[in-house]
C-alpha cells in the first residue's frame, strides 16, 4: 500500500498503433483533488477508463486504492465511484430503485440509512419515489453524485463534471464537488478542458496533450513557471512576422492562418509596438491573457484547450436527444 | 484517523465481503430485478402479452377450419380433436425462439446510453450481466404461455396430461426459451447497433421454426427438412408438449434433450460473453 489514492507509472493505452494514453505516470495523493486538463481528445476519459477497469490496460501499471488494477480490477472496482460526462441513470427507474441497484452491484448492506442521508444531502429527498426521467440535469448530476458515494468509494472518478451544464448548475456543482471532498473526505480525480474548473477545484494539475501529460503541478506552480503574456489577434491581412519578432518584449511569435499567438513578457508594455507593426484596418480580433493554466497550455502546445464555443449548445441537444431517446 | 469521524454524519456501510474474488448473486439478483421491473412497468408489454396468444389462437388457428377432422388427422398424421390442439404446443415452443431479442435488445441499449459502463464500473462480472439480461429475457417470454392455455381452455380446446407432465412441459419450454436467449445474447454480445437484435432473430427464427415439428408434422418435410427437425431442440420441446396435450403422454427423452440443449447455450454462452460482452 502506498500513500498515494492512484499511482501510475508507464500507463499506456494503444488502439491498433495509435497510443490513446502514452506513457502516463501519475501520483494523485490520498485526499486530494487532482485535474486531468486537456482539450478534448487527450486521452483523459480513458485513463479514467484503464484506471477504473473498463478498458485493458496496454502497457505500464497502476494502482487505484491500493489495488493493482491489472491484477485485482474487481478489489479497485469496489473502492472507486465514477461520475460520467453524460450522467449515465437508468431513466426507467426512480430515483431510491438506481440506489438500490447500486447498492446490489457493490454488494452493500445496511445502505438504505445512506442512501437517505446522501438524498438529504444534494436535496433530492422529496423526489426520490418519481423516475429518473423527469429530473433536470442539475438534480439528474446531483444523483449520479450521490449512486458514485453510496459504496463510500476511496476515489472518485469525475469526468467532465460540469460539460454542458449552465452557469448557475455548474456553480452549485463547484461547491458540491468540493463539498463532497471535504465531508466525505474522498481523493477526487476529475477530468476537464476548462481552465476555471481546473484552476478553482484542483489541488494539483496534471495537463495533457495527446496522451502526454506535459506538465504537472499545482495550479499555482504551473502560472508561476510561465510568467509570460500571451497576444492572440486575428488579422484579415498578412502580418510581417520578423517585424513582429524584433519588437523587444516578444519572446515567441506562432501562427495560424491568419491568428498569431504572440508571447511577451508584458502585454501593457508591448501591445503597442505590435498593433504599429500591423495593418490596424485589418485586425479583426484583439486578445490579451495574463499567465493562466490556458497561456500554460498554449504555450506547451500552441493551441487552445477549450476553443470550441459551440459546445455548450451541443450537449445540451445532446441531453435532449438522450431523454428523447429513452422515454 | 477513524474513518468514521472523516464521514461526518454519514451512516458507514458495512462490506459485503472480504474475499480474494468478489461473489455474484447480489449483483445478479439486482440485474435480473431491474430487467424484470423496466419490463413490466410499461402497459404495453404487458397488453400485448397478455392479447396475442388469443390473436394467433383466432387467425392462425382458424386456418383449418374448413377442413374435416379425418383429413385434417391425415395431413397432420395423428389424431386430433381440432387444429388448435395441435397447435397450441408449436405456437408456445416457437414463441421460445424470440424471447433472446428482448434481452439483446436491452443490452445493445445499455451499451448505447452507457449504463454497461455504471454496472462494469461495480464488481460486477461480464458473466453476471449475460446471465441476468437471458433470464429476464427468458421471464418475459414465459409469462405469456399460461396465458396462451387459459387461451386454448377459451377456445375449447381439450387437454390431457397430469400435473407433473405438465411442470415438465412449463419446465421444458422455460429451458428452450432459456436456451435461445443465452444463444441470442452470445451472438450479439459485442452488437452495439439497434438492428443486430431483430435481424438475427430473423435468421435464427425462420429456418428453426418450419424445420421442426412445432406448427407441421415433419413427417411431410422433404429428406434435407427433416434432417434439420431431427437436430432442431424445437422439435422435441414442440413434442414433448403436444404428445402431452394429445395423448397424456410425456417422452421424458424429448425433455432431456431440451435440456442437454439449454445447458450447452447457458455454459458456451457465458465464456463467449464474459470475453467478448462489450463495454459501449
Amino acid at each position: 500500500m502506498t500513500d498515494d489514492a492512484i499511482r501510475t507509472r508507464g500507463l499506456t493505452k494503444r488502439y491498433g498503433t495509435f497510443a490513446a494514453v502514452d506513457h502516463v505516470d501519475l501520483d494523485v495523493p490520498a485526499g486530494t483533488v487532482f485535474g486531468l486538463l486537456g482539450p478534448n481528445g487527450a486521452g483523459k476519459t480513458t485513463i479514467i477508463k484503464l484506471l477504473t477497469g473498463l478498458s485493458d490496460i496496454t502497457e505500464g501499471e497502476a494502482t487505484v486504492a491500493g489495488y493493482d488494477v491489472r491484477r485485482d480490477p474487481m478489489h479497485v472496482k469496489k473502492y472507486v465511484g465514477w461520475v460520467a460526462a453524460e450522467v449515465i441513470l437508468d431513466d426507467d427507474l426512480s430515483a431510491w430503485e438506481n440506489l438500490w441497484l447500486q447498492a446490489q452491484l457493490q454488494r452493500l448492506d445496511d445502505w438504505k440509512g445512506r442512501a437517505e442521508t446522501l438524498l438529504r444531502y444534494f436535496d433530492l429527498t422529496d423526489r426520490s419515489r418519481d423516475k429518473v426521467s423527469t429530473f433536470s440535469t442539475g438534480m439528474r448530476k446531483k444523483l449520479e453524485i450521490a449512486l458514485a458515494l453510496l459504496h463510500q468509494p476511496k476515489v472518485i472518478f469525475m469526468d467532465e463534471p460540469t460539460i454542458g451544464l449552465d452557469p448557475g448548475t455548474r456553480q452549485m456543482l463547484w461547491e458540491l464537488i468540493q463539498g463532497v471532498h471535504r465531508e466525505f473526505g474522498i481523493t477526487v480525480l476529475l477530468t476537464t478542458h476548462y481552465i476555471e474548473e481546473a484552476d478553482a477545484l484542483c489541488d494539483n494539475v496534471a495537463i495533457i496533450d495527446h496522451g502526454k501529460i506535459v506538465a504537472f503541478g499545482t495550479p499555482d506552480e504551473l502560472k508561476e513557471k510561465e510568467k509570460a503574456d500571451v497576444i492572440e489577434i486575428e488579422t484579415s491581412r498578412p502580418v510581417d512576422e520578423a517585424r513582429l519578432r524584433a519588437i523587444p518584449g516578444v519572446l515567441e511569435v506562432r501562427s495560424q492562418g491568419r491568428a498569431w499567438m504572440i508571447r511577451v513578457t508584458s502585454a501593457e508594455a508591448v501591445l503597442p509596438q505590435v498593433l504599429d507593426s500591423v495593418h490596424e484596418e485589418g485586425i479583426r480580433s484583439i486578445n490579451v491573457q495574463k499567465p493562466s493554466l490556458e497561456t500554460v497550455f498554449l504555450k506547451l502546445t500552441g493551441r487552445r484547450i477549450g476553443s470550441d464555443a459551440g459546445e455548450a449548445v451541443d450537449f445540451r441537444k445532446f441531453y435532449a436527444q438522450m431523454r428523447r431517446a429513452r422515454s | 484517523m477513524s474513518t468514521e469521524n472523516r464521514y461526518a454524519g454519514i451512516p458507514v456501510v458495512r462490506e459485503g465481503l472480504t474475499t480474494a474474488s468478489i461473489p455474484q448473486g447480489r449483483q445478479f439478483v439486482g440485474l435480473f430485478y431491474r430487467e424484470i421491473l423496466r419490463t413490466f412497468r410499461n402497459p404495453l408489454v404487458l397488453v400485448i402479452t397478455f392479447t396475442q396468444p388469443f390473436m394467433w389462437l383466432a387467425f392462425f388457428g382458424s386456418s383449418f377450419s374448413a377442413v374435416p377432422l379425418s383429413e385434417l388427422d391425415a395431413l397432420l398424421h395423428t389424431h386430433v380433436q381440432s387444429y388448435l390442439q395441435f397447435l397450441i404446443p408449436g405456437v408456445l415452443t416457437t414463441s421460445m425462439l424470440t424471447i433472446g431479442m428482448f434481452g439483446s435488445m436491452s443490452t445493445i441499449q445499455d451499451k448505447r446510453f452507457g449504463f454497461m459502463k455504471r454496472i462494469l464500473i461495480t464488481p460486477t462480472s461480464k458473466a453476471t450481466v449475460y446471465l441476468a439480461k437471458a433470464l429476464g429475457s427468458t421471464t418475459r417470454g414465459i409469462v405469456g404461455i399460461p396465458v396462451m392455455i387459459l387461451a386454448g381452455l377459451a377456445f375449447g380446446v381439450h387437454y390431457s396430461g397430469d400435473p407433473i407432465m405438465w411442470a415438465g412441459w412449463f419446465l421444458c419450454l422455460v429451458l428452450l426459451g432459456f436456451g435461445f436467449s443465452c444463444m441470442f445474447l452470445a451472438v450479439t454480445a459485442s452488437s452495439t447497433d439497434w438492428q443486430t437484435p431483430g435481424v438475427i432473430s430473423n435468421f435464427i427464427t425462420m429456418p428453426l421454426m418450419f424445420a421442426s415439428g412445432a406448427l407441421f408434422p415433419s413427417a411431410n418435410f422433404p429428406a434435407w427438412m427433416q434432417t434439420i427437425s431431427a437436430y432442431n431442440p424445437v422439435t422435441y420441446c414442440a413434442l414433448f408438449g403436444r404428445n402431452i396435450v394429445l395423448t397424456g403422454q410425456a417422452d421424458w427423452l424429448y425433455f432431456g434433450y431440451v435440456a442437454i440443449f439449454a445447458g450447452a447455450m447457458v455454459s458456451i454462452g457465458t465464456l463467449v460473453a464474459s470475453r467478448y460482452l462489450k463495454v459501449e
